[in-house]
């Protein structure tokens, strides 16, 4: 019969065969074949990405440091109106953050991030990145990122809880692609976009993070993106010249966000045709700025290693901090696609190394080089502006390689992070959010949100304790004594069972001294509770059970008290304190 | 198709759209994607390379222009296309060096360094940078570094300049210490018949007080050539020092005048004059004359004794005598009736004595006061001299 098959059907026989035997997998394993596969192809995307906006500058800037007039000015500026017109008109899904682009596919479209806005952010950021616009390619490559996992989920057809995960698995292979880090890639994705450490979600981020990077370096090669100089730290009271960077950081990223929360809404309740025009008058501004000082222009890697080798004073370092804020401002609001990330850096990496320089200007034992003031100024302004803590810190390490800067670090980013939140409630990517109508989840607010526990809604009242010895005469007095206290049996150390009130006292008086509460209908035994435990453990353990004892886990058969549906619904009703504070 | 997965494809799909077959598309389309995104990497990288080259070509022209400050931004620029060249690396700090930018240029150095810590010419820069910034303890760990480091080409010969380098560096700072090991090392690797570098090697020799050694040498430079007037200056210095007047007068005698005569070996020669006029020990005096000597001598003594009690504001005369002074006063009263000069002319023997006395005197008023002038001096350094001691 085999032979009397046509020859499509029998090829179509063995690869149905083949494939059964090859990918007889389960989803969860597929998925983590798939963060590979996603993490190569990330990998290549951000290779290909890195070179367009290589070639884009070249082409449009020169292949030297310092454009020359005019072409500084004039190559923005066109590529401005070229940009517009291009996300106008051909990829209108390009504006607004990646960061929030994948968040709204994880919570909002189902892990739905559209093809076309991989190609899009591919084409305007060379563009815009390439002809000086003062943006960064890692917020675009993470968008990529997730634009080309989402495109694998659905072609695959995955069901829709892999597909809401995939989005972030792809936007961690880009930035780890981008940034040449995969630990900070994982934990910003981990920090930012899904706000959980998500056991199902990790290993897959993990592997397509680490995947995308040894392509990007087959590629690319090995290096950082700039080269940390070797630094040491000296003793504690030199932590507190970092505390110093820690503080005029924090200043400095909120300086950058209120820039953000007042022009942004401005600029877009222009005219629409102003839409045209606003990405060209931000280019020729950084052009005109760029005419004294090009090392505002563009991501500015380059210029960052320059700061870390000590090669700008302190004055040119603060002016090169403050232009860069003012030209980014310019290229964020008017609507230029690219990310602030490789910016924040540039800024930081200026502030660090100029309060470097001026600490050892006036205070001389200050042993850390500016290089390493700038490396920690890189981390202070990311915690500050980003709002990621534990990825500015591990950012930080994992570009230097080298942990002796973890203190120092530790130290500024907190108070630079501190110092942000108190004075600009709303973290950045969710001001975006809320500013282009969107309402994600706050990873920031759920991150600190603290869970109500049992103790929060127990009582240590109304309730009676009562040993299997009890006779009954005695427990009907103490039970007519507090009419509204239930009754709980103690039969041994973490086994309690509820006592029918109404049979208790029905059977009391006359009930011979031999008759003890083990006696007495009884409904057991009761699940109980520790006061650690979370209201929304304790909800699924209540069930149909009128109340659930509280006991202390060093000792079960001590009674701290019980939980009702009704103290706990009360427990939930009742303000935080820190929600009151607000 | 596996069965364990928690989607089912739609009913009527065709199975040539399966997931498997999905996958299978993916990875193709990867491996199509890994070779295209190759072969732009390589015309990148070739591309990149070429330009970073062609800036760095810039910045050595302009390096051997002296038009530093183009030089900079050239070796920037070549740097940006490839940031881990480490000759571009070096060239930059090289640059900034010559700038004037040490600090700048260190932060490149010590980047290198931590690549690559045996490499000498970055050990180099960097001493001088440190020597710039006068951190001397840097200064020296680095220029030990350059010694002790890689060189490419004719490593003995750099290691012989860089060693010299840090021997001056080391004097002009006045780490006599340090330097003496470096500049008996710095001899010793120095070839017998290179007139040229013993002419450098000699006065760092006596400039860190190795008489001896700076005497053999020069007299090595003697033997290439008698009348070489450095080295003759060089040798009369050496003696002079070891106490060896009359070989000193001998090579001061056989100097030009006019090179005598300069400040620095003027009163050398002077003091030798002195010194040999007034030892009563050189070979070929009479009794009368060595006589006549001594007494002057003793006669010198004594007033320099009392003027620097006189200056201390102390009497000679306590008794008992405590001082060194008032000791050597109360000693000559003594003795002074047996140091007349016809004593001495008589009686030979007694000079070693009194002469013993007056070296005494000298250095005991020395030590108290300050360093002797004139004739006091000669005396002074008569009673130091090895030719003394060894008489």
């Amino acid at each position: 019969m085999g032979s009397a098959l046509p020859a499509r059907t029998k090829f179509r026989t063995r690869w149905e065969a083949w494939a059964a035997t090859v990918f007889v997998m389960r989803e969860d394993r597929l998925f983590l074949l798939l963060a590979v596969l996603i993490g190569i192809f990330s990998g290549l995307a951000v290779v290909c990405f890195r070179l367009a906006i290589d070639w884009t500058q070249i082409a449009l800037l020169g292949p030297s440091l310092y454009p020359p007039f005019p072409r500084v000015v004039i190559a923005p500026t066109l590529a401005g109106v070229v940009v517009a017109v291009l996300v106008i008109h051909v990829f209108p899904g390009v504006r607004g953050s990646g960061v929030n682009h994948t968040k709204a596919a994880v919570y909002i479209s189902n892990g739905y991030v559209p093809f076309v806005t991989v190609i899009g952010k591919f084409v305007t950021c060379a563009i815009a990145i390439g002809s000086g616009q003062s943006l960064g390619p890692e917020d675009p490559s993470l968008q990529m990122g997730a634009g080309i996992a989402s495109l694998i989920g659905r072609s695959l057809r995955l069901s829709t809880e892999k597909l809401r995960l995939i989005a972030p698995v792809g936007a961690a292979a880009g930035l780890a692609a981008a940034f040449n880090a995969p630990i900070s890639a994982v934990l910003f994705v981990v920090e930012e976009v899904i706000g959980t450490w998500s056991a199902g979600a990790l290993g897959a981020i993990v592997l397509a993070a680490v995947s995308s990077v040894v392509t990007m370096r087959a590629f690319l090669g090995p290096e950082s993106l700039f080269r940390v100089p070797p630094f040491r730290v000296a003793g504690p009271a030199e932590m507190l010249a970092y505390a110093v960077l820690g503080v005029a950081g924090g200043g400095a990223s909120l300086l950058l966000l209120k820039l953000i929360v007042y022009a942004r809404p401005k600029l877009q309740a222009l005219p629409s045709w102003t839409q045209y025009l606003q990405p060209a008058a931000a280019g020729l501004l950084i052009g005109l700025i760029g005419i004294r000082l090009p090392q505002v222009m563009g991501a500015g890697y380059a210029i960052v290693d320059q700061a870390m080798h000590g090669q700008f004073t302190w004055k040119l370092l603060l002016l090169l901090a403050a232009l860069k804020m003012l030209a980014t401002g310019f290229s964020f609001l008017s609507g230029t696609p690219g990310g602030t990330f490789a910016p924040t850096l540039f800024i930081g990496a200026m502030l660090g190394g100029a309060i470097g320089t001026i600490e050892h200007h006036f205070f001389p034992f200050v042993t850390g080089t500016v290089g390493t003031f700038a490396l920690v100024g890189i981390g202070t302004l990311f915690a500050g502006f980003l709002r990621t803590p534990i990825t500015s810190v591990f950012m930080v390490i994992e570009l230097s390689g080298n942990y002796t800067a973890i203190l120092p670090v530790i130290i500024s980013t907190m108070i630079a992070y501190v110092i942000s939140r108190a004075y600009q409630k709303v973290p950045l990517f969710d001001l975006l959010a809320r500013q282009e109508g969107l309402i994600l989840p706050s990873v920031e607010e759920r991150r600190e949100t603290m869970a109500r526990a049992v103790e929060d809604a127990m009582r240590a009242d109304g309730v009676i304790i009562c040993e299997p010895a009890d006779q009954l005469a005695e427990l009907s007095r103490r039970a007519e004594a507090n009419a509204e206290a239930a009754l709980l049996l103690r039969v041994k150390p973490g086994e309690w069972w509820l006592l029918d009130r109404e049979e208790l006292i029905r059977r009391a008086p006359d009930a011979s001294p031999t008759t003890t509460a083990v006696h007495l209908k009884s409904k057991g035994p009761v699940p109980y509770l520790f006061r650690d435990q979370t209201l929304e453990e304790a909800l699924q353990v209540l069930g149909d059970w009128p109340l659930l004892p509280v006991i202390n886990r060093a000792d079960l058969a001590k009674l701290e008290g019980i939980l009702t549906l009704e103290d706990t619904l009360r427990a939930f009703r009742k303000p935080h304190i820190e929600e009151k504070d607000l | 198709m596996s069965a364990t997965t928690d989607t089912s494809l739609p009913e009527g799909s065709p199975r040539i759209y399966s997931r498997e077959f999905v996958f299978l598309l993916c990875v193709l389309s990867l491996v199509v994607l890994v070779v295209i995104t190759a072969s732009l990497s390589r015309v990148y990288h070739k591309q990149v390379h070429t330009l970073a080259d062609s800036w760095f070509a810039h910045g050595q022209r302009d390096m051997q222009a002296g038009n530093i400050t183009a030089a900079l931004t050239d070796y920037r620029n070549a740097l940006v296309y490839n940031p881990n060249n480490t000759r571009f690396q070096f060239s930059l700090a090289t640059a900034l060096a010559a700038a004037g930018h040490g600090n700048e240029a260190r932060a490149y150095l010590l980047n290198l360094l931590s690549e690559s810590p045996g490499r000498g010419e970055v050990n180099l820069e960097l001493a001088r940078i440190a020597v710039q910034n006068n951190q001397l303890a840097d200064a020296e760990r680095y220029y030990q570094g350059a010694i002790y480091g890689e060189w490419d080409a004719d490593p003995i010969a750099t290691r012989w300049q860089i060693r010299r380098e840090l021997c001056e560096f080391l004097l002009d700072h006045g780490l006599m210490k340090q330097a003496t090991p470096e500049v008996i090392a710095l001899a010793e690797n120095t070839p017998a018949g290179d007139t040229q570098r013993l002419k450098i090697v000699g006065p760092l020799l006596l400039r860190t007080q190795q008489w001896t050694r700076a005497q053999e040498l020069y007299r090595d430079l003697l033997a290439a050539d008698r009348s070489d007037d450095e080295a003759l200056a060089g040798a009369a210095k050496a003696a002079f020092e070891l106490g060896q007047y009359s070989d000193a007068l001998q090579y001061f005698d056989r100097m030009p005048r006019e090179r005598r005569d300069t400040p620095d070996l003027a009163s050398a020669y002077g003091m030798a004059q002195r010194v040999l006029a007034v030892d009563p020990f050189v070979s070929g005096l009479s009794a009368n004359a060595k006589a006549q000597r001594a007494t002057a001598a003793l006669t010198l003594a004594q007033s320099r004794l009392q003027n620097c009690a006189r200056q201390n504001g102390e009497s000679l005369l306590e008794t008992p005598p405590r001082t060194d002074l008032q000791i050597l006063w109360a000693r000559f009263q003594r003795t002074q009736t047996d140091w007349s000069e016809r004593d001495l002319e008589r009686f030979p023997e007694r000079l070693d004595a009194s002469m013993e006395f007056v070296f005494g005197a000298e250095n005991a008023a020395a030590k108290s006061c300050h360093e002797p002038q004139g004739d006091d001096r000669a005396l002074w350094l008569l009673g130091r001299s090895t030719s003394v001691v060894n008489r």
